[in-house]
C-alpha cells in the first residue's frame, strides 16, 4: 500500500513539476485582428504611452455590436471603450476591482481603464444583458 | 439592485486565466499513462476494505470532539454567524458590496468543502438548522422514507447550481435569500416532521459536506474512536442509496457547465436565440440538465458494462461504484473554484466585518503559471485517486473471469471526464 502511495505522490509531482517548467511562450500584448478592434497608431515618441486596445461599441435599436469579443491585453495596459449609444444604460467592467461606467444616448463616449489582476475580463452592458468583450489579461 | 453583477457567480471580479495548451496535454498525457499503469500493473486482488481500523488518535481526542460542550459550542458558533450574516445581508449595502452572495456562493459551496476535507463531516456540527432542532429538543419523527434516499438532496443541490449557472440574475440579493429562506423552511420542517435524519439525507450541504469528508485523513473506528487512515478505505463508507450516483453527477456536470458557459460558442448561441431574460434561463437550464444526465448516465452504464452479472447485480454496479467518483468531483471542484475560495474569500470576509475596502491578497491570479499548475495537480489528483479506487473496488465487485474486461467502461468514462475537464479548463 505504501509504495503505491509513494507512486502516486511521485508520479503528481513529477507533473506538477513537468507542467511548471514549460511555460508558455509569452503573448505579444495587444494582439488585434478582430474587425472590432483598432489599436491606436503608435507615437513615433520614445516615452509614447504603451499601445492601447480600444473597444467600438455600438448600441442601436435594443442591439449592440459587437458581442462575445475574444480580447488580449497586458496588465495595466490601457483599455479603452468608445460606445456610440441611443439608450441609457451601465458598462460594467468585471475586474477586479470592478470597474462600472454610465452610458448615456450620444455618440463616442470614451472609458479608460487598467487591469491589474491578470484574469478573464467580462465587459457588459447590464440592462441589456449582453457581453460585449471578454479581455484575457495577462 | 442595480449594481448587482451579472456574471461570475454573482459575485463580479475576473475569472481564471484559461490553463495554457501545454499545461493541458501534460495533464492529458499523465493522465492516460497513470489510468494505464493502473489497469495493468497494478494490484489484482482488492485491497481496500471500509472496515479496515484507522491508526487511533489518544482517546482524549474523541472524547473531546464528541463532548457535549464542545458541541453546543461549534452549533452556537454556526448559529451566531447565521444571524451575522442575515444582519449583514439586510443592514449592508444593497448592491454588489453585500457579503451575502460571497457567503453563499463561496464560503458555503467552496469552504465548506474545504473544511470538509480536512476535518470530516463538519456540517452535522455547523448546520444552524440541526442546532435548532437540538434546541427544540427534536429527537425523532416519523422516519426517514428509505425510498427517497439521497433524492431530496440531488434536487436540492441542483437547485443551488441552477441559481448560480442558469438563473436570470444569480447576483441579485432577492434570489439569495429566498433561496436560502426557502433552504431553511425546507430543512427545518423536514427536520421537525421526519426527525434528524431529514437532515442527514436531505440537506444538500450536509450530504456535500459528508461527501468531501470520504476524502479526509480522518474517520471513526467501529468502536467509535477517532483515528487517521488511508483514506481509499474510508472511501468504500460512502452510503449507497437511492440518488447516490445522481448526487455526484450534479456535483461533477454543473462545475464542467460552469467552465462550459464561459465559451464565447455558447456565449453566442445563447445570445442570439435569446433575449437574455427567462428565455435564456430555459436554455441554460436544458444547458445545465444536459451535463448532470450526461455524468449520470455515463457513470452509470459504464459501471454496468461487464459480463457476467445477472440483472439484479447489473442495476446495483453504478451504486457499488459511486465512491469513485468522488475524488474526481472534489479534484475538479476545486481545480475550478480555489482562487474563489482564496480571493473572493477574502473579500466576503471584508465584506462581513463591514470593511469592503481593505486590500485583497491576489496570491493565486498573480501568480498564473503556479495557479494552473495547481488546477492541473487537483484534476490529475483526482483523476488518479478515482482511478485507484474503481479498480480497486472492480475487483471486489465484478465476476471473476470479468475483472480485467469489465473495468475497461469505467476507465475510459473516467479518462474521458477527465480530458473533458481539462479541455474546458484550457479554455476550449
Amino acid at each position: 500500500m505504501r509504495k503505491q502511495i509513494t507512486t502516486l505522490v511521485v508520479l503528481t509531482a513529477a507533473t506538477l513539476a513537468g507542467a511548471g517548467c514549460s511555460d508558455p511562450v509569452e503573448q505579444p500584448a495587444a494582439q488585434t485582428g478582430a474587425p472590432a478592434i483598432t489599436a491606436a497608431p503608435t507615437l513615433s515618441d520614445q516615452q509614447a504611452p504603451p499601445q492601447r486596445v480600444v473597444i467600438d461599441v455600438t448600441i442601436a435599436d435594443g442591439k449592440v455590436t459587437p458581442v462575445n469579443q475574444q480580447m488580449q491585453a497586458a496588465v495595466r495596459q490601457p483599455i479603452i471603450i468608445r460606445v456610440t449609444s441611443d439608450t441609457d444604460d451601465e458598462l460594467h467592467v468585471h475586474a477586479s476591482p470592478e470597474h462600472t461606467f454610465t452610458v448615456k444616448p450620444g455618440p463616442l463616449q470614451s472609458f479608460q481603464f487598467e487591469v491589474e489582476v491578470p484574469g478573464k475580463v467580462d465587459v457588459e452592458l447590464h440592462r441589456l444583458h449582453r457581453i460585449v468583450a471578454t479581455i484575457t489579461v495577462q | 439592485m442595480t449594481a448587482t453583477a451579472v456574471l461570475a457567480h454573482g459575485l463580479g471580479g475576473s475569472a481564471d486565466l484559461p490553463i495554457p495548451f501545454t499545461y493541458a496535454v501534460v495533464g492529458a498525457a499523465w493522465t492516460l499513462t497513470a489510468t494505464f499503469a493502473v489497469v495493468v500493473l497494478a494490484w489484482r486482488t482488492a485491497r481496500f476494505d471500509p472496515d479496515t481500523p484507522g491508526r487511533p488518535l489518544p482517546r482524549w481526542v474523541t472524547a473531546a470532539v464528541d463532548a457535549p460542550v464542545t458541541r453546543w459550542l461549534v452549533g452556537a458558533a454556526g448559529l451566531i454567524f447565521t444571524a451575522w450574516v442575515a444582519v449583514a445581508a439586510v443592514t449592508g449595502p444593497q448592491d454588489s458590496g453585500n457579503a451575502l452572495p460571497g457567503v453563499f456562493y463561496v464560503l458555503l459551496w467552496v469552504g465548506l468543502v474545504a473544511l470538509s476535507l480536512l476535518l470530516g463531516p463538519v456540517w452535522r456540527v455547523l448546520s444552524p438548522v440541526r442546532t435548532l432542532a437540538r434546541l427544540l429538543r427534536i429527537t425523532r419523527g416519523r422516519g426517514y422514507p428509505r425510498r427517497l434516499g439521497y433524492w431530496p438532496a440531488a434536487a436540492g443541490l441542483f437547485a443551488f447550481v441552477w441559481l448560480e449557472l442558469a438563473s436570470p440574475d444569480p447576483g441579485s440579493l432577492t434570489a439569495v435569500k429566498v433561496w436560502l429562506l426557502i433552504y431553511l423552511l425546507v430543512t427545518l420542517t423536514g427536520a421537525v416532521v421526519v426527525g434528524p435524519r431529514w437532515c442527514a439525507h436531505a440537506d444538500p450541504f450536509e450530504v456535500y459536506s459528508m461527501i468531501a469528508s470520504r476524502c479526509a485523513p480522518w474517520r471513526r473506528n467501529a468502536d467509535g474512536r477517532i483515528a487517521i487512515g488511508n483514506p481509499f478505505h474510508h472511501l468504500l463508507s460512502l452510503p449507497v442509496r437511492p440518488g447516490t450516483v445522481t448526487v455526484l453527477a450534479v456535483l461533477l456536470g454543473s462545475t464542467a457547465f460552469d467552465s462550459f458557459s464561459a465559451l464565447p460558442a455558447w456565449r453566442n448561441l445563447v445570445d442570439t436565440h435569446t433575449t437574455g431574460g427567462w428565455d435564456a434561463t430555459a436554455l441554460k437550464t436544458a444547458g445545465l440538465l444536459v451535463f448532470v444526465v450526461t455524468v449520470a448516465a455515463s457513470f452509470s452504464l459504464a459501471a454496468a458494462a461487464t459480463g457476467g452479472v445477472d440483472r439484479e447485480g447489473r442495476r446495483a454496479l453504478p451504486g457499488l461504484m459511486a465512491h469513485s467518483l468522488i475524488p474526481i468531483v472534489i479534484g475538479y471542484a476545486f481545480a475550478h473554484y480555489l482562487t474563489y475560495l482564496v480571493e473572493k474569500g477574502q473579500q466576503t470576509f471584508h465584506a462581513l466585518i463591514g470593511s469592503p475596502d481593505a486590500p485583497v491578497y491576489y496570491l493565486l491570479s498573480m501568480h498564473p503559471s503556479v495557479l494552473a499548475s495547481i488546477k492541473v495537480g487537483f484534476v490529475l489528483l483526482g483523476h488518479v485517486a478515482g482511478v485507484i479506487a474503481a479498480h480497486d473496488r472492480a475487483l471486489r465487485v465484478l465476476p471473476k473471469g470479468h475483472q480485467m474486461t469489465g473495468q475497461l467502461a469505467m476507465m475510459l468514462v473516467m479518462v474521458g471526464y477527465t480530458f473533458t475537464g481539462l479541455y474546458l479548463l484550457f479554455g476550449g
